[in-house]
């Protein structure tokens, strides 16, 4: 399946108010979700002083960097500095924003103009995201298949595994099926650190 | 990587307390380096056991990978009676050396990353302050710099505005002078000496000339301990972890003008171990 959007984090990991880390190709990003419930992905970076804004707070419809509370607004330009608070800051200071969408329980993130919309995978929702200390070969070797979307067997449970590669580390973003009951996600959860376990251990062979 | 100015400069490379006969192995700009009891005093080695110049002060043993082109720096301070001199000890932190040094030159953070003991909102303001190269001694000077604080000291009972200087004495030493609360019209000195280990690792000796007769050796120690390891939290988390020189790569306000003055001096000094000179 061809798409311009990578899959960067399922939405039950960035709760209402709260960033988190992650990674489009080899830029570091900041996942955040507003008071209001809106999703952004933006560079992990401050512009001030390099801080990553991953570690940054929301309040309201703003994240702010934990080093010095420089806050930012929704279009990622920087609306207030602490240590000058008369101050407005100018429009130059603005940290590069992501465009960010949520289908089926996923944050997905694309670089410059996305067409179309991500995949639509209905039916399905997160289960867990595992960092894998492997290349993505050697995960593709195991699901006998390659490419962002996976669609495989995980025990007898029919899932889908969401592949983001970067060298020799892979991130897999699992989806159950909605009508799994929660011992079947419990089953699907401990079967997929079973597989991260194999993996790492095959590759580090 | 260049080491260039920087090898020919001092650096502290462990507490005089902790040297030991069997010694302990060591880096220091990149390259290992061995600090033991020679006959009962320290020595250091540098590689192929070549010795290297040895100063006992501030409570550390100083080296100079290098030939050192002018005496460690003076606190004359050290030697004031009634200060209580502290050896905190070391925090190995995952970042650039030169980092290291900016943070604790950097008082707009205290709110955020110190909350409620050397800063809190809503005070967050950076007045006007005064920065210098003072050109016959080649230190960089910050002077008039004031702040208000919930807990500035151990000694400290409720929020006081701070009144602070800021000196750094080497490219990676700093001395910040600060009002003793117990003692309004004398300066605590606390000092942040770094052991540059490679580019981007560091071990941090803070040291501290105190008046304060009541907090327990122990409680001044947590205390400062408990300051640096918040400030770790941001160090091993800027990007790039080198420290960019040249403008362009991070934005710099009036509040950061002693930081400004600092990659001035380093980059005209040639001090470019942990930094980066190109925007990349």
């Amino acid at each position: 399946m061809q798409t311009d959007w990578t899959p960067v984090a399922l939405s039950h990991d960035i709760p209402v108010a709260s960033a988190a880390p992650g990674r489009i190709g080899d830029t570091a990003l900041a996942i955040w979700r507003s008071a209001s419930g809106r999703i952004a992905a933006w560079s992990d970076r401050c512009p001030h002083r390099g801080m990553r804004l991953s570690h940054g707070y929301v309040r309201g419809e703003r994240l702010s960097c934990i080093y010095h509370g420089w806050s930012y607004g929704e279009d990622g330009g920087c609306k207030r500095i602490p240590a000058h608070p008369d101050l407005t800051p100018p429009e130059s200071i603005r940290v590069p924003v992501f465009a960010c969408r949520e289908a089926s329980g996923v944050v997905w993130v694309a670089e410059g103009q996305p067409a179309g919309a991500p995949p639509d995978l209905a039916g399905f929702r997160g289960l867990r995201s595992l960092h894998i200390a492997a290349a993505t070969g050697a995960i593709a070797e195991v699901f006998g298949g390659d490419g962002p979307v996976l669609r495989v067997k995980l025990g007898p449970v029919a899932v889908i595994a969401l592949v983001q590669a970067f060298g020799d580390e892979t991130m897999l973003h699992l989806m159950a099926p909605e009508s799994c009951d929660l011992a079947t996600l419990d089953a699907l959860s401990d079967a997929a650190e079973a597989l991260r376990r194999n993996i790492e251990a095959e590759a580090t062979a | 990587m260049s080491v260039g100015a920087m090898k020919d400069q001092w650096y502290p490379v462990g507490l005089i307390s902790g040297v030991t006969e069997e010694g302990r192995d060591s880096l220091l700009l990149g390259e290992p380096i061995r600090i033991f009891l020679d006959g009962g005093t320290p020595a250091v080695t540098g590689e192929g056991e070549r010795p290297l110049p040895v100063e006992l002060r501030y409570g550390h043993v100083w080296t100079c990978p290098g030939t050192p082109t002018r005496p460690l720096f003076d606190i004359p301070e050290a030697d004031q009676l009634g200060r209580r001199l502290v050896d905190v000890g070391v925090c190995r932190v995952r970042c650039s050396p030169l980092r290291a040094v900016e943070n604790f030159l950097d008082i707009a953070h205290f709110p955020f990353v110190h909350t409620d003991i050397l800063g809190s909102e809503p005070h967050t303001e950076v007045t006007r302050y005064e920065v210098g190269i003072r050109e016959d001694v080649d230190e960089v000077w910050a002077t008039k710099v004031q702040f208000f604080q919930p807990q500035a000291a151990k000694s400290a009972e409720g929020g006081i505005t701070t009144d602070y200087m800021y000196r750094v004495c080497a490219p990676t030493c700093s001395v910040l002078y600060k009002t003793s609360p117990p003692m309004p019209g004398e300066w605590d000195v606390i000092a942040l000496f770094v052991q540059p280990l490679t580019e981007t690792l560091c071990d941090v000796w803070p040291w501290m000339a105190l008046y304060d007769d009541d907090a327990s050796m122990t409680d001044l120690i947590h205390f400062q301990q408990l300051i640096f390891v918040q400030d770790r939290s941001v160090l091993e988390n800027q990007l790039p972890a080198l420290l960019p020189l040249d403008p362009g790569m991070e934005i710099p306000t009036r509040a950061d003008l002693t930081s400004v003055a600092y990659r001035r001096w380093l980059k005209r000094n040639g001090f470019t171990y942990g930094a980066q000179l190109v925007a990349a």
